[in-house]
């Protein structure tokens, strides 16, 4: 059994939800609602606040206990997303005053606005079509927002963090209290892992410095569509939990974000692959904690397919190594509450009398489960609906992590078969070779860190140390290989120098500038 | 005809002898003719780091592709140095000479003439003197009159692959940094380093062909097969296909429209070795789909003259391998380079229409005639008249006709793009005939004057800027005097950006100027100078500047083209970003606490971008 899983950290007093097993395992909590980016998001939320108050990335009063408060920004999100009829105005030939005007008196009927005050406006844009000055803005600022599920309702819209100004929580319909919809969580478990990850100093020097926190153009222009004093939210959010102290992955991804961060990139370039490295991070992290649970002592493997125009071995073996990690998670759920049933304590209790109530008691306390149960008195019963709904629960959300954030930051994909597969696209192979070649690194060896690092396969070498020699095909692998160099090259990332060599290049890095 | 069957041996046959330095010289001496000779380009370089005003002598490695001349380079150091041609002979790949120099010292030279065969097998533990040699190489180079000199020649990436097999030491791994540098970045030599480094992949492979095929078409062996030719129908007589092919070859327009391939491939980074180019001469000239190793041998000629067959010996399709098998052809890097060009299934309708209703049509009867009836080799011969006539009046049950007669199309296409001269390939459009429509003017307009060292064309230049606005601004803008620099806010990669940062100008003006030059490579690249002091550059390769034609006088992106020309501009464009905010910077302008403009970009109808300036108080 891995060592970290030894120490497993004691959970924060009573606390929702009602069956900590997801949440003992992997952290409070996953959300497969919440994509990359709207984990980044809460995550900068965190950060910004712990850095207002000279804490950031330290979990000063110990592990678990980070607590804050996020803003609102109601004007602005209603400025940008809960504002239909401004382009419509704004096209008008009509005295700059009377667009306003008219502007202002239509936000009454706009459902959900609050407090339709929005004076301060109009010292904000000063010119002789002020109106239409505002409307290009709002259009602007528009255009750049998150697009992330166009159907969401108005106060779950983002607009793109150009700095602190842009940050706010996620509201419910009615704008009034928080939502853990879109905001489940997972972006304080990346603040967490962060916290206690090998370069967090690193980490929190380059994001400081970076120029979100420079108060930006854009940032002001967000600024300037707010009132001068941006409310914050009334909610004080608290019992983030991630069960672990130290583990490989937490610094993995430091390591990642520092090399990405330091790269010579314009503007906000990087946070896209800051997005994408840090959820396929979350999902690694998923996926090896569940291996280890399972007492699997062979490596994570992730047979990446460079797509093919035809069927290939390669792709065969990357739908299966999809299809076994997809059920990792549920399994290590499972095994996990197969470590109750067989734990000294759970099997004294049955053989004494009043196993019923005894184990029920083992029940609440360990996974907080059982004071609504009212089905049979029996452990076997009660035990057993537990593993029930355990799974139940599982496959709702957290089950499907590995696929939607597998597909959102480009791993995984359907691309030119029926079957889900790791397919990885140009981003996603962008996004690591910019996270992992300081300057420049031979290919081979590049492909070997790859498999070392993550576990992804694409060449023959990494190939035949991991697969059994009735499934491993040489030659498969090795068109594979050339098919990833071609995509690098095709990308500018490898140069090749002759048949026998080539390097993978990264444009951003700074000795090359 | 022994020099048939010598020349035989350079191309695509299943036990080429001609294929290293080594066997070329027996096979030859076998056949009693003299081996295809001519001086490479670097040789005089490198041999001139070895004569007496050489001083101090230097460690010289010879890298490249294999097939590049790297063994036959070295040979003619170790003639030189006064070796021993015994010692040569033998299959050693490691040789030492010494050398006597003026004032009585003496230098060891060391020759690891093939550093693969040198070094142990992969998997292998390294000798102990092999050891202590390469050991000696890495610090004779940073000494700065070594006792020791080394020769070595290997394969680019053998070289790498060898150092980082060795056992790491402080030595190892500087030089294995050094190599990698020397590679990656195309440099010659580094300050300090007594090495001299010729990655001989990097010399132009055009320049390799015009010596390659000049030294092919003059050897002497030609003249004995016009004298050993005894009748028309004989191998080399008349109505010989190789000796219709040979004449082809020799026929400046035939060999110039080879190069112009070969120089567009070199400026899309495919370098040809010469083995290569040797390879290609021998299959253009011998090519046969049907004879052995689909390369005719002098026996089998009068039996391809006698069953008509001789058309299908076309020169023309030679060139392309198209007499080799597909999974042949592929293997050959040549073939594959060329087929990327896709002659033969590009057109236009303008050739097509000469190529079906040539003969019938009275405006298409000239250019029928000049190119197609004249051509009684690889022409319009009864059968394909026949054959198109079928195709023509296409009756439902004749499935065969349309298929071979669109297989001839291909070979005719392909012998137009040989055959249109210089002075109608404008009217004919000779380059619509591959997939690179733009390559005559990227050849004529813009290498050809760079390499006279003379502007290109100011049209030419519009085109490139406007193609570069549409993409950095993702409208259909028609700007060409000031490039538009613009960003979406958040990301410089965005496909629509609106928020204009500036506008840098064409034409000199304080310091702005964009111009298209060579680069220190010989490659062409389009400079944005934003001040005297910054610069950003850009390689215009052959890709890049088809796409950004096709952008600038088509309007929409080419859904040919993959998505990697579009992210090579955008990704200029970053570079253009960081360097104007490199330039803002030094300028010192700065913000104005108070107020915050941005520049937004709509278009005009005419395609005008206009800019909106838009004040925020802060």
């Amino acid at each position: 059994m891995s060592e970290y899983l030894q120490t497993r950290l004691p959970s924060a007093a009573k606390v929702a939800p009602s069956m900590w097993v997801d949440e003992a395992i992997w952290g409070h909590r996953y959300h497969d609602e919440q994509n990359p980016w709207l984990t980044f998001l809460e995550f900068l939320n965190v950060f910004a606040h712990e850095k207002e108050k000279g804490r950031a990335l330290d979990e000063v009063n110990g592990f678990n206990t980070l607590s804050y408060t996020p803003y609102r920004r109601l004007h602005l999100r209603n400025l940008l997303f809960n504002n239909p009829k401004i382009g419509i105005i704004s096209e008008k030939e009509t005295a700059d005053e009377s667009l306003w005007k008219e502007w202002q008196e239509q936000l009454q009927n706009v459902q959900g606005a609050i407090d339709p005050n929005f004076e301060y406006l109009r010292s904000r844009f000063n010119g002789p079509e002020a109106f239409k000055d505002f409307a290009e803005i709002i259009s602007l600022l528009k255009s750049t927002a998150l697009e992330l599920n166009t159907n969401k309702r108005w106060s779950s819209k983002f607009v793109f963090p150009y700095g602190v100004d842009c940050l706010y929580e996620d509201l419910n319909k009615d704008a009034k209290t928080n939502d853990r919809n879109f905001f489940g969580r997972t972006g304080e478990m990346l603040y967490l892992i962060l916290c206690r990850s090998a370069q967090k100093e690193r980490v929190r020097e380059l994001l400081t410095s970076h120029l979100f926190f420079q108060d930006s153009g854009f940032n002001k222009l967000a600024r300037a569509l707010q009132p001068e004093d941006g409310e914050t939210s009334k909610s004080q959010l608290k019992d983030s939990f991630l069960p672990y102290i130290s583990h490989p992955i937490y610094d993995a991804l430091s390591e990642d974000w520092v090399a990405l961060l330091e790269l010579e990139v314009p503007g906000y370039d990087i946070f896209p692959h800051l997005v994408n490295i840090a959820a396929f991070h979350l999902m690694q992290y998923q996926l090896r904690v569940a291996k280890d649970i399972l007492n699997r002592t062979e490596p994570l493997r992730i047979v990446c397919e460079i797509v093919a125009p035809k069927k290939t071995l390669v792709r065969e073996l990357s739908c299966d190594d999809y299809q076994q990690n997809n059920l990792l998670s549920t399994e290590a759920v499972t095994a996990y509450i197969e470590a109750i049933e067989d734990s000294d304590e759970w099997q004294q209790a049955i053989q004494q009398p009043g196993a019923f109530v005894n184990c029920k008691e083992i029940l609440e306390n360990k996974v907080r489960w059982g004071s609504d149960y009212e089905g049979a008195t029996t452990p076997e019963d009660l035990i057993k609906t537990l593993r029930d709904d355990c799974r139940k629960r599982h496959k709702q959300h957290v089950a499907n992590v590995h696929r939607t954030y597998g597909k959102d930051i480009g791993l995984i994909s359907k691309r030119g078969t029926i079957r889900l597969r790791y397919a990885p696209n140009d981003d996603f192979l962008k996004c690591l070779i910019f996270a992992n070649v300081s300057k420049r690194m031979e290919l081979h060896r590049f492909q070997y860190l790859l498999w070392e690092k993550y576990g992804l396969i694409f060449g023959d070498k990494e190939a035949e140390q991991v697969l059994s020699s009735d499934v491993f095909d040489k030659k498969s692998f090795q068109s594979n290989a050339r098919r990833l160099e071609q995509r690098l090259t095709s990308l500018g990332l490898v140069k090749r120098l002759s048949d026998g060599c080539a390097y993978v290049l990264n444009p951003h890095s700074k000795s090359i500038s | 005809m022994k020099f048939l069957r010598f020349i035989r041996q350079y191309g695509p046959v299943a036990k080429n002898d001609n294929m290293y330095d080594e066997t070329i010289r027996r096979s030859a001496k076998r056949n009693g003719v003299e081996p295809i000779k001519f001086e490479h380009p670097a040789e005089h370089e490198i041999l001139g780091c070895f004569s007496d005003d050489a001083s101090p002598l230097v460690s010289v490695i010879l890298t490249g592709t294999a097939g590049d001349g790297k063994t036959h380079l070295l040979r003619e150091v170790w003639q030189k140095l006064g070796g021993d041609i015994e010692l040569w002979s033998s299959d050693n790949p490691y040789l030492q000479h010494s050398l006597d120099l003026k004032g009585g010292t003496s230098k060891t030279v060391h020759f690891i003439r093939d550093l693969s065969g040198w070094a142990p097998q992969q998997g292998l533990e390294w000798e102990h003197d092999k050891l202590e040699l390469i050991q000696k190489f890495c610090e004779s180079i940073y000494e700065e009159n070594p006792a020791d000199i080394f020769l070595i020649a290997a394969n680019d990436g053998q070289l790498v692959e060898s150092w980082q097999r060795l056992p790491s030491s402080h030595m190892v791994n500087r030089t294995r940094d050094l190599f990698e540098e020397l590679l990656v970045e195309d440099k010659q030599s580094i300050k300090g380093v007594c090495l001299k480094f010729f990655n001989l992949s990097r010399l132009g492979s055009a320049e390799l062909f015009t010596r390659v095929c000049k030294a092919f078409i003059e050897h002497e062996g030609w003249a004995t097969c016009y004298q050993e030719s005894t009748g028309d129908d004989d191998t080399f007589g008349v109505n010989c296909p190789v000796r219709h092919n040979y004449e082809l070859l020799k026929d400046e327009l035939v060999c110039s429209r080879i190069r112009c391939l070969i120089e567009l491939c070199d400026h899309c980074d495919l370098h040809l070795p010469i083995r290569q180019l040797l390879l290609l001469l021998s299959n253009a000239v011998l090519g046969h789909p049907d004879c052995p190793d689909n390369m005719m041998r002098p026996k089998d000629i009068p039996e391809i003259i006698r069953n008509k067959k001789s058309c299908r010996a076309s020169l023309y399709n030679n060139v392309f391998g198209a007499n080799l098998s597909e999974n042949r052809r592929r293997a050959i890097s040549i073939f594959d380079y060329f087929d990327r060009f896709q002659i033969g299934y590009e057109t236009s309708n303008r050739i097509d229409n000469i190529l079906i209703y040539g003969d019938s049509e009275k405006c298409l009867n000239d250019s029928f005639k000049e190119f197609i009836a004249n051509d009684t080799f690889y022409g319009a011969d009864e059968s394909y008249c026949s054959i198109r006539n079928r195709y023509i009046e296409g009756s439902e049950e004749d499935t065969d006709a349309p298929k071979e007669f669109l297989d001839l199309l291909i070979s005719q296409r392909r012998g137009l793009f040989f055959k249109i001269p210089h002075d109608k390939s404008h009217e004919l459009k000779l380059w619509d005939l591959t997939v690179f429509r733009y390559a005559g003017d990227y050849l004529h307009d813009v290498l050809e004057p760079l390499c006279e060292e003379k502007t290109i064309r100011r049209a030419i230049r519009s085109r490139l800027v406007t193609g570069l606005n549409r993409i950095f601004t993702g409208m259909l803008v028609n700007s060409d005097r000031e490039l538009l620099l613009a960003t979406s806010g958040n990301f410089s990669q965005a496909k629509i950006s609106r928020v204009l940062k500036d506008r840098l100008s064409v034409e000199p003006r304080h310091g702005e100027r964009i111009t298209v030059t060579l680069n220190e490579k010989g490659r062409a690249q389009v400079e944005v100078h934003l001040s005297k002091e910054i610069t950003a550059s850009w390689e215009l390769n052959l890709i890049r500047f088809e796409f950004l034609s096709r952008v600038a006088t088509e309007g929409a992106l080419p859904a040919s083209f993959s998505k990697e020309c579009y992210e090579d501009v955008l990704a200029f464009k970053s570079r253009l970003l960081a360097a104007h905010q490199k330039r803002t910077k030094l300028d010192g302008v700065e913000d104005d606490p108070s107020h915050l403009g941005l520049n937004l970009i709509s278009i005009s109808k005419q395609g005008v971008p206009e800019d909106r300036f838009v004040e925020v108080t802060i």
